[in-house]
């Protein structure tokens, strides 16, 4: 049986289990904390920088997903600071790479679109990037826009982690960092996919869509993912 | 039950023949001498790499170092992987992480400019723009973020380094490894014409 | 060769000790990668033909670099008996001499800098030998006074490729006694007891982190050293390695047996080949004497080392990165928690330490952790090593207590810039750091001190930077740096850094707007606290700093799109002509001289400087200190070019051909009109201008003729007063109306110039002396320079006595003395400070010198002296000695009690002038607290809307082109003003000039103006110089290197 420890998100009394994040704490408690990167049952790599929270008595920001509760904890989720640099980011993503929402597959399911929406920014104070990526549709079933993506390795750890075929990682270093599959050759060419479809399903964005989607289409199904994580839990 | 992956790494039939495919498509890179390393001589150096700590930067160093070119081909990164049973894509994000690895042929000589603080207040910036006007690369913005440039005729590459730790020398470059300190950019410009002679005789 | 107890140490000990102290000379050649770049490989050799040549016997080694890097190559000699020598710059045909001397039991005295006579290793002692009193002792000499080498203990006098004499010196003793500890916590309570902290930059207490890692129970634990010194400027640790790799191992050792931690792996850089190749063969010669590997010592104790090369990713300094790396992936920082002290490589328990903090172990296990804990301050403990690099005299790894304060390891360690030019900052921990200010020299090196400022310790680098530095250009270098090595994983970092460089390009690249540096401020620090690892939540620092401490100079790119230190290439033409306060286009003029056009070049310098013929003579030309052709012999004589210049136009038909030009370049008539309060260079220029701009010019002048200190304050000889005449004719020819015998608050008001003008410009000048403050300054034999000057200006006569004392250091003191001279008087000058330091003009100096003038340096003006009818007989002065440094970097002259009386008649006081501010209070515009109107730094307005400042009133007493840049500058903003546009580039267009540049430097060497014999012009006011022939003008314009022209070489391809 874990300790139960008793700690206070956005105000409220919670009990939780020893050894939880406070991202899970809230999440179980319908607390919003944003975040892109983290996805249950997935590994926690803390990139996104969304889930940032402050701690009462701690001078930085820590991430609600990597950090664990302890007995008394004090969580502002939304300061005025962190919903600053909250936006802040939302906004880099947008300038980073092309998000135009009105020609994507995933519009209206989209989660950084999401995001963006419950954080107020409509607009981005930093000039688009533009970087002109080549799309990916070699793979018969699955499309790949880098032109969309935001680095979450959502996708990366869904293969390697779950599928454990390691299709995808990324190539380069800083702003041009791009996940690629293998040898950055093209998908459908890739000799360890196994074409089943996880990737596609964790994206929180139009990246990694279903052939054949047209705007606003693709609609992630989380319940095939559930399915495989419900097997590898009861496995352990 | 212990859950397993459905597929542990590559399976080595699978990505060999995908790679000769590739192969047929003809020729990728336009160097002198592109072929990669003999097999052997890969497995050779993983073999002197027998504890898994720090092996995979190793093994990619020894290759490209063993490599006329000093280059890691697309076809030596595929062996690799498949001989030490590291995903393609983690060998590709490796290679192409570090700035040390160098996936294109790289010149016969080397002129490497210190790109360190120290270089820089004494203007390494100044000396690097010079050594690449007179090697006929312009100026240009997007190209900025580029490390290195080979000439066309494979004759030399320009690289930058973070820094060589020779601060007191500032400015510094390297040509072949060789270091060279207090260097303008005349300097600078005369030993690279004298390696260039060199080569023509 | 195994050892096995203390017994076996012991007996290495002996057979190293005869290595160290052969009975025979002894030359040791330093030779770490700095030294081998410097030729100590040439070096070595060059010792060892010469010693067979000459037959001596002598033990010739390689030992390691001994830190003052400026000295390199570094050879030291010991005669038994005798100090060790230490010898520096030795060059290759130094070894006969050095060889010859060694061969008669003397030690080579040429060369030697200082010597040793017994050394500390602080693990053994060796008593070299007394003598050669000659010769300071090594920590007598600046560089390394206040020095105490702890982790270079060894460095630079042992064979860094010889375990023996590594031992020799008390190596490995302290992993021994670590051993015999009954109990391991004991070694750890000594590492906590010294409060030594993490030497990579984070300061983190190591005792703290060892004892974590002990504590955690695991099959496998792993310590790893950091020696992936990335931080560019920072090159520490590879000389730690390079000079004496034992003392690497044998911290790792004592680590490892302290935390049972069986395997070590040092994470080294690639681009360390020295490094890697001197450590690995240090591990192989430890496993060999058994101190490696399976039960060393004889004990159960197992421990390995294995290197591993770093491939050049500055984001593997950081713990979670480098295990990262070392399980073969790229290097992307994980989260923490979890810790690598409970999870790390391959999941076991890790403990990850610098190479520096490694080093120091074997010095606390062996002295005790108190001994240690008593060096530093309460808080930083022990010494850190730092790197003196970039704009400073005496580059080197310096050691020091922590607590030092910064100003003395730059101005009596370093020894300041070496072109004698202002310090201006200090870039501390490299890419993570921040930009010192010199204001803030004084801030003491520890942790917290230095992280209360802005800048962190880091891995010690420690960048000099001058005023040829352009703090933007930093932060941009910097930013550029993290950017392409963030690894792309976290967003702030990744996404951040890049719209930071995007903004910064656009600040240096002069296309920034007012809302950039707020936007860049909070991107900063949102990257700074939201990013996953250090390099993310530091690289914004050296932004922050910058932003902090130098705001200016982001607004002067900013604001007025220039880039003062002449580095944002964007910005300027030259840097001829980003010093020249007027931007004369100076490689466009020489060019032009250079193809014989001289109309041309007149035109165009006319343009850019309407006082040439002035400006030509007397001008400080700040150009030549950044003329690029001194790199290769001596820089152009450009002032003397373009004197020449004008000295051909007011020479013959030229003349009427400019006023044609120019007249011609008058734009039409606006009919806005704009009043001027002085008719010195600042008002001249101002009035040039807006004349040629169309409008309608009047200036008003309190004395009865034009040109201001021109006239009145420069002496004839420097100046002649005709040529200023002709000068002042063409301005008047453009339009523009004197009125004289208008003094400002007098003659003239200024609510009436504001009602009856569309804007008004004042340049009053600095009219009234400073006062000494000396007893006796009322006399009337005491002078004050400026009314001096103006009454023999003016030819009135001076009734000066036959001695004269000139007190003072700038142009007016040698203006003053060389006018006195002509007058017929004996002439000294007494300055406070030395002939270096004196403000005026170097050239002006010496002529001075030349004609007689005395010059005596270090006194102090007391007293002056006056017999009993108050007639001025002397004057006291007190003798000054240097003492400390003071922020300026210059040192402070102290008084001493030693008193001298110099007889005289007249003195005169040369010690700076002021405004008259009470005319400008009284119209009600600001003024600052030393009487100088207080004006927009660009623009050149005042308080008070369309009233402009500028010239000596503003900027306090300067020189001429200042001060006519100034006048330009407020001729520009108020022409914008009246008009809507910037129209001042169009007035001064463009010229058809040739875009080559020489392939090769051309030309001889410099070419200088003759002057008249000194004998013969101390007599009277007739001028000195008397310019350029027309054949020297045309040679000196073809030395040109054309910085100017930017893209040509790409046509070579």
């Amino acid at each position: 049986m874990p300790k139960i420890i008793t700690l206070k998100i956005a105000g409220t009394e919670i009990k939780a289990d020893e050894g939880s994040t406070i991202l899970d704490v809230a999440r179980t408690n319908d607390i919003f904390i944003p975040t892109l990167c983290s996805f249950k049952g997935l590994s926690n790599v803390g990139a996104c920088r969304l889930c940032m929270v402050e701690v009462r008595g701690v001078p930085r920001l820590l991430p609600a997903c990597a950090t664990t509760i302890v007995e008394g904890m004090d969580v502002t989720v939304d300061s005025p600071k962190v919903g600053k640099y909250r936006k802040m980011i939302v906004e880099l993503l947008l300038a980073e790479r092309n998000h135009i929402c009105a020609a994507c597959v995933s519009n209206g399911h989209c989660e950084l679109q999401a995001l963006a929406q419950r954080l107020g920014v409509h607009h981005t104070r930093y000039p688009y990037r533009y970087p002109r990526l080549k799309v990916d549709a070699s793979h018969v079933r699955f499309n790949y826009d880098p032109n969309r993506c935001v680095l979450c390795t959502r996708c990366m750890r869904a293969c390697e982690e779950v599928e454990g075929a390691r299709t995808w990682n990324v190539m380069g270093r800083g702003i041009n960092s791009v996940m690629v599959t293998d040898l950055h050759q093209p998908w459908g060419e890739s000799p360890s996919c196994t074409s089943c479809s996880k990737c596609v399903h964790v994206c929180p964005t139009g990246a990694l869509s279903e052939k054949g989607c047209a705007v606003g289409e693709m609609v992630p199904r989380e319940n095939v993912f559930t399915y495989l994580k419900s097997m590898r839990y009861s496995g352990r | 039950m212990n859950w397993t992956p459905v597929f542990a790494g590559v399976t080595k039939s699978q990505g060999l023949s995908k790679d000769e495919k590739e192969r047929e498509k003809g020729p990728k890179m336009l160097a002198p001498d592109n072929t990669p390393l003999p097999n052997e001589i890969i497995n050779d150096i993983i073999a002197r790499h027998p504890d898994k700590t720090g092996d995979v930067l190793s093994v990619l160093e020894e290759i490209q170092q063993a490599h006329p070119l000093k280059y890691l081909p697309r076809e030596t990164l595929d062996y690799v992987a498949c001989r030490m049973g590291v995903s393609r894509s983690q060998v590709l994000s490796v290679a192409t992480f570090y700035s040390f690895f160098n996936l294109a042929p790289q010149g016969r000589h080397t002129v490497t400019v210190c790109r360190g603080t120290a270089c820089h207040t004494r203007g390494s910036k100044q000396l690097l723009d010079a050594l690449k006007a007179s090697a006929g690369f312009h100026e240009d913005d997007e190209a900025g973020s580029a490390t290195s440039f080979t000439t066309p005729d494979f004759g030399m590459t320009i690289r930058t380094v973070a820094c060589f730790g020779q601060c007191a020398l500032a400015p510094v470059a390297a040509i072949d490894h060789e270091i060279y300190g207090h260097v303008s950019d005349f300097k600078l410009k005369k030993l690279v014409s004298a390696i260039d002679k060199g080569t023509a005789s | 060769m195994r050892i096995h107890d203390l017994d076996g140490l012991h007996d290495i000990r002996r057979t190293g000790l005869m290595k160290l102290l052969p009975g025979k000379p002894r030359i040791g050649v330093g030779m770490g990668t700095c030294g081998m770049g410097n030729g100590a490989r040439e070096v070595f050799q060059a010792l060892e033909r010469e010693l067979e040549r000459q037959g001596v016997d002598a033990q010739l080694t390689p030992v390691g670099c001994f830190g003052f890097c400026a000295a390199e190559p570094l050879v030291n000699v010991h005669i038994p008996g005798l100090p060790l020598a230490v010898l520096g710059e030795v060059k290759p045909d130094d070894a006969a001499a050095i060889v010859q001397a060694i061969a008669l039991r003397q030690p080579p005295l040429e060369k030697a800098i200082c010597k040793i006579e017994e050394w500390d290793h602080l693990t053994g002692h060796v008593m070299y030998g007394r003598g050669l009193p000659e010769l300071p002792h090594w920590n007598e000499i600046p560089f390394f006074k206040g020095q105490k080498k702890i982790v270079l203990r060894n460095c630079g006098l042992i064979n860094p490729e010889d375990i023996e004499e590594y031992i020799a010196v008390g190596g490995y003793h302290a992993f021994y006694q670590a051993t015999q500890k009954p109990n391991v916590t004991e070694i750890i309570e000594e590492v906590k007891k010294s409060k030594l902290r993490g030497r990579g930059g984070a300061g983190y207490p190591t005792g703290v982190k060892w004892d974590l890692l002990s504590k955690t129970v695991a099959d496998q634990k792993y310590i790893i050293c950091n020696a992936d010194e990335g931080d560019p400027g920072a090159y520490m640790n590879r000389n730690e390695i390079e000079s004496d790799p034992h003392m690497l191992i044998e911290g790792m050792l004592i680590g490892a047996f302290a935390t049972g931690a069986s395997e070590g792996i040092v994470y080294l850089r690639a681009e360390y080949p020295l490094a890697v190749q001197r450590l690995k063969r240090a591990v192989a010669e430890a496993r060999e004497f058994g101190l490696i590997g399976d039960n060393v010592l004889g004990t159960s104790f197992c421990f390995d080392i294995k290197l591993v090369e770093g491939a050049g990713a500055f984001v593997c300094g950081e713990e979670t990165a480098m295990i990262e790396s070392l399980e073969g992936r790229a290097g992307r920082p994980r989260p923490r928690p979890p810790f690598p002290a409970q999870k790390g490589l391959w999941g076991k328990p890790t403990n990850i330490n610098n190479v520096e903090t490694w080093c120091n172990v074997p010095v606390i296990v062996a002295r005790g952790g108190a001994w240690f804990s008593e060096i530093g301050t309460a808080q930083s403990t022990g010494t850190k090593v730092f790197s003196l690099v970039g704009k400073i005299r005496n580059t080197g790894l310096v050691e020091l207590p922590l607590g030092t304060p910064l100003k003395n390891v730059i101005y009596d360690i370093g020894q300041g810039s070496p072109g004698g030019k202002r310090v201006k900052a200090l870039q501390s921990g490299g890419p993570s750091g921040g930009c010192i200010p010199a204001d803030n020299f004084d801030v003491t090196i520890d942790y917290e001190s230095l992280a209360q400022i802005g800048a962190i310790m880091g891995s010690g680098g420690m960048v000099v930077m001058d005023e040829d530095n352009c703090m933007v250009d930093v932060a941009r270098y910097f930013v550029e740096f993290t950017h392409s090595e963030s690894c792309g994983k976290c967003i702030p970092c990744r996404a951040g850094l890049d719209q930071a460089l995007r903004i910064l390009k656009k600040i240096t690249g002069g296309q920034a707007e007012e809302s950039d540096i707020q936007d860049l401020e909070e991107l900063g620090q949102m990257i700074k606290e939201m990013s996953l690892c250090g390099l993310g939540q530091t690289a914004p620092n050296p932004v922050l700093t910058t932003l902090r401490y130098f705001r200016h100079e982001y607004e002067e790119h900013l604001r007025a799109r220039r880039c003062r230190a002449g580095v944002c290439e964007d910005l300027f033409l030259s840097p001829c002509e980003n010093s020249c306060p007027l931007h004369m286009r100076i490689p466009q003029f020489l060019e032009l001289t250079k193809e014989g056009r001289i109309a041309d070049a007149a035109e165009m310098i006319w343009l850019d400087n309407p006082l040439p013929g002035s400006t030509g003579r007397i001008c400080q030309h700040p150009c030549e200190s950044q003329c690029r052709r001194k790199t290769v012999d001596a820089p152009l004589n450009m002032r003397e070019v373009h004197r020449f210049i004008s000295d051909q136009v007011f020479g013959g038909p030229l003349l009427d051909e400019v006023r044609t030009r120019l007249a011609g370049r008058r734009m039409a008539a606006t009919g806005k009109k704009i009043a001027i309060v002085g008719a010195g260079p600042s008002g001249l220029a101002a009035g040039f201008y807006l004349a040629l701009l169309g409008h309608d010019v009047t200036i008003h002048e309190a004395r009865e003729e034009a040109g201001g200190m021109l006239r009145y304050s420069l002496p004839q000889y420097r100046l002649p007063k005709d040529m200023l005449s002709k000068e002042l004719e063409i301005i008047a020819g453009l339009g523009v109306t004197f009125r004289f015998g208008q003094k400002l608050g007098a003659g003239v008001s200024l609510d009436v110039l504001e009602a009856e003008n569309d804007a008004v410009f004042l340049a009053t000048g600095t009219w009234k002396a400073a006062r000494a403050g000396i007893t006796g300054e009322e006399s009337p034999s005491v002078w004050h320079a400026i009314h001096f000057l103006e009454q023999v200006a003016r030819g009135e006569p001076t009734q000066i006595g036959q001695k004269v004392v000139v007190i003072g250091g700038g142009n007016a003191a040698v203006d003053s003395a060389r006018t006195a001279l002509r007058l017929g008087c004996e002439v000294t000058i007494a300055y406070r400070r030395e002939r270096q330091e004196m403000p005026a003009i170097a050239e002006e100096v010496t002529d001075a010198e030349a004609e007689g003038v005395r010059l005596q340096f270090l006194v102090a003006p007391q007293r002056v002296v006056t017999d009993k009818r108050g007639r001025v007989t002397g004057i006291e002065l007190m003798r000054t000695k240097l003492g400390d440094y003071t922020l300026d970097g210059r040192r402070r002259p102290m008084s001493t009690s030693e008193k001298i009386v110099v007889p005289c008649d007249n003195i005169i006081l040369a010690i700076g002038e002021r405004p008259d501010a009470e005319p400008l209070r009284r119209f009600g515009i600001h003024v600052r607290e030393n009487d100088t109107a207080a004006a927009d730094w660009v623009t050149y307005e005042t308080n008070r809307p369309r009233v402009f400042a500028g010239g000596d009133l503003v900027t306090g007493a300067s020189n001429v082109s200042s001060t006519m840049a100034t006048g330009k500058a407020a001729a520009r903003a108020i022409d914008h003003i009246l008009t809507g546009q910037d129209r001042l580039p169009a007035l001064l267009g463009t010229f058809d000039v040739a875009q080559a540049v020489p392939p090769e430097p051309e030309g001889g060497a410099r070419n200088v103006s003759e002057e008249m014999p000194a004998a013969q012009r101390r007599a009277n006011f007739a001028e000195v110089m008397r310019g350029l022939t027309q054949a020297q003008a045309a040679a000196e314009s073809g030395r040109c290197l054309r910085c100017d022209v930017r893209e040509t070489c790409s046509a070579k391809e």
